[in-house]
């Protein structure tokens, strides 16, 4: 006879507060803001891309929930989901424009997933990483960070379930908050350390001598890259007053 | 919205501009969502666990068989049912069995889908992969997708052992006369809530099946 599968699988320590050992707190804050990002992007026009290299199913999952909500009635929103055997950096660089989103399932340490969501910032897009680990992607690896501190793998992968179901569930929350959702004011103040113009991060995009034409949220456009090591197509770097001033960021 | 509510909604105007309050009620509901997904998790392991050791056992003995596993479902369980042929072709630790999802081919869902139609997609993949000792594991919330029941009406035809992973109180997968043997439910009216639980006796099946194998069983 087979021994008590509870041996096998963690019955959920903690359970009978309903918390099952996870921190149910810090998970549930992490995904109220998280919400409110995304039903903001998608009503100015968002679509959501989905990737997971090393669980496909989860993205898949993620984006048929958006794509075709299991409750009638509820607006489909445009999500996407990655190919796994895709380039993920450079399907992402091609498909993305500024306003969209990324969202990814993945371990603190896959390199896909550091090297796409670095270049976020210059591509404008909203990043979220949905993952377990007792490690964590560093400070800013993305906008949401939505964290289980389990080494467990089959705990997590229950736990990222409950994730997404719930983030799409508060997503269309939010929509019915519309005077939330509305941009942010543009910024009008003489300085102001978010619009100046002190370091934007920017992708190169081709390299022509002291000349580079780069990627940033707001377009494409041609700096000086005459202060820095000559720069490649793909690498980050920080533009000021129409200079690169920083090579290989992040 | 009838116009006698406005009242009871103050910001559907769309004047509303103070986020924290939405921030609080959303990060509490995500809490108590959370603690009733974990409840009925614990009740379907429970309830379900000596048919989970049966339904391993039987599952163990067709690997032993030399059998495999083919899984299906529709939309988030075709997910699920991608998940669970990866969790036993690679799983994270014991033994590899062979499995596989029959959603995951776009060229064969299609050919299928456009030639002879959705309800066939699962069960004309079973004629032409299936052999008696496989098993057919099939997933879905409501228990009463046809092209489900067409494909486990077409694995007890072969003789494949047949296991169905169904909510709400079961539907036709869990009816009388089903074609499904072992038939495990999570009993929600919640779509999602059904889903995190299936995930749950995915895990909680693969785990009795690992054991079955084991050497010193």
């Amino acid at each position: 006879m087979a021994s008590d599968v509870s041996l096998t699988v963690p019955r959920g320590v903690g359970a009978a507060d309903g918390s099952d050992g996870d921190d149910v707190a810090g998970v549930a804050d992490a995904l109220a803001r998280c919400s409110l990002a995304l039903a903001r992007r998608f009503s100015a026009g968002a679509t959501m891309w989905c990737a997971s290299p090393t669980w496909p199913f989860h993205a898949h999952h993620v984006a048929v929930e958006f794509v075709h909500p299991v409750i009638v009635g509820k607006r489909a929103l445009p999500a996407v989901t990655v190919p796994p055997a895709a380039d993920l950096v450079a399907t992402l660089r091609a498909s993305v424009v500024p306003g969209d989103i990324v969202l990814v399932l993945a371990d603190a340490g896959d390199p896909r997933v550091i090297d796409a969501l670095r270049r976020g910032a210059a591509w404008g897009v909203e990043t979220v990483w949905i993952g377990a680990g007792s490690t964590r992607p560093d400070p800013g690896a993305a906008n949401h960070v939505i964290w289980l501190d389990t080494d467990a793998p089959l705990h997590a992968s229950e736990r990222f379930v409950r994730i997404y179901h719930l983030l799409w569930e508060l997503t269309h929350v939010c929509f019915e908050h519309p005077g939330l959702l509305k941009p942010e004011p543009d910024c009008t103040d003489e300085i102001c350390i978010t619009c100046s113009d002190e370091g934007r991060p920017a992708e190169v995009v081709s390299v022509d001598g002291d000349e580079a034409l780069v990627r940033t949220p707001d377009g494409e456009e041609t700096i000086d890259v005459s202060l820095i090591d000559a720069p490649a197509p793909g690498d980050l770097v920080l533009v000021h007053a129409g200079f690169a001033i920083t090579g290989s960021v992040g | 919205m009838p116009e006698t509510t406005d009242f009871l909604y103050p910001f559907i105007e769309g004047d509303e501009t103070d986020a924290d309050e939405l921030l609080e009620d959303l990060a509490r509901s995500a809490e108590g969502k959370w603690r009733q997904s974990a409840r009925l998790r614990e009740e379907t392991l429970a309830r379900t666990a000596d048919q989970l050791r049966e339904t391993a056992a039987a599952m163990a003995e067709r690997f032993r068989a030399g059998g495999r596993l083919f899984t299906f479902g529709n939309g988030g369980s075709a997910t699920d049912a991608e998940a669970v042929a990866h969790l036993y072709t690679q799983p994270p630790s014991g033994r590899p069995l062979p499995a596989r999802s029959l959603a995951e081919d776009q060229a064969v869902m299609t050919a299928l889908g456009n030639d002879v139609g959705f309800d066939l997609v699962f069960s004309r993949q079973l004629i032409a992969h299936g052999r008696g000792h496989d098993v057919a594991m099939g997933f879905s919330t409501s228990g009463n997708s046809e092209n489900l029941m067409r494909a486990f009406a077409e694995a007890r035809k072969q003789g494949m052992l047949t296991v169905g992973l169904s909510g709400y109180d079961g539907g036709r997968m869990a009816a009388e006369g089903t074609p499904v043997q072992q038939c495990l439910v999570a009993r929600s009216d919640s779509v999602h809530r059904i889903q995190e639980s299936q995930a749950a006796l995915n895990h909680a099946l693969w785990a009795a099946v690992q054991e079955e194998l084991a050497p010193t069983h």
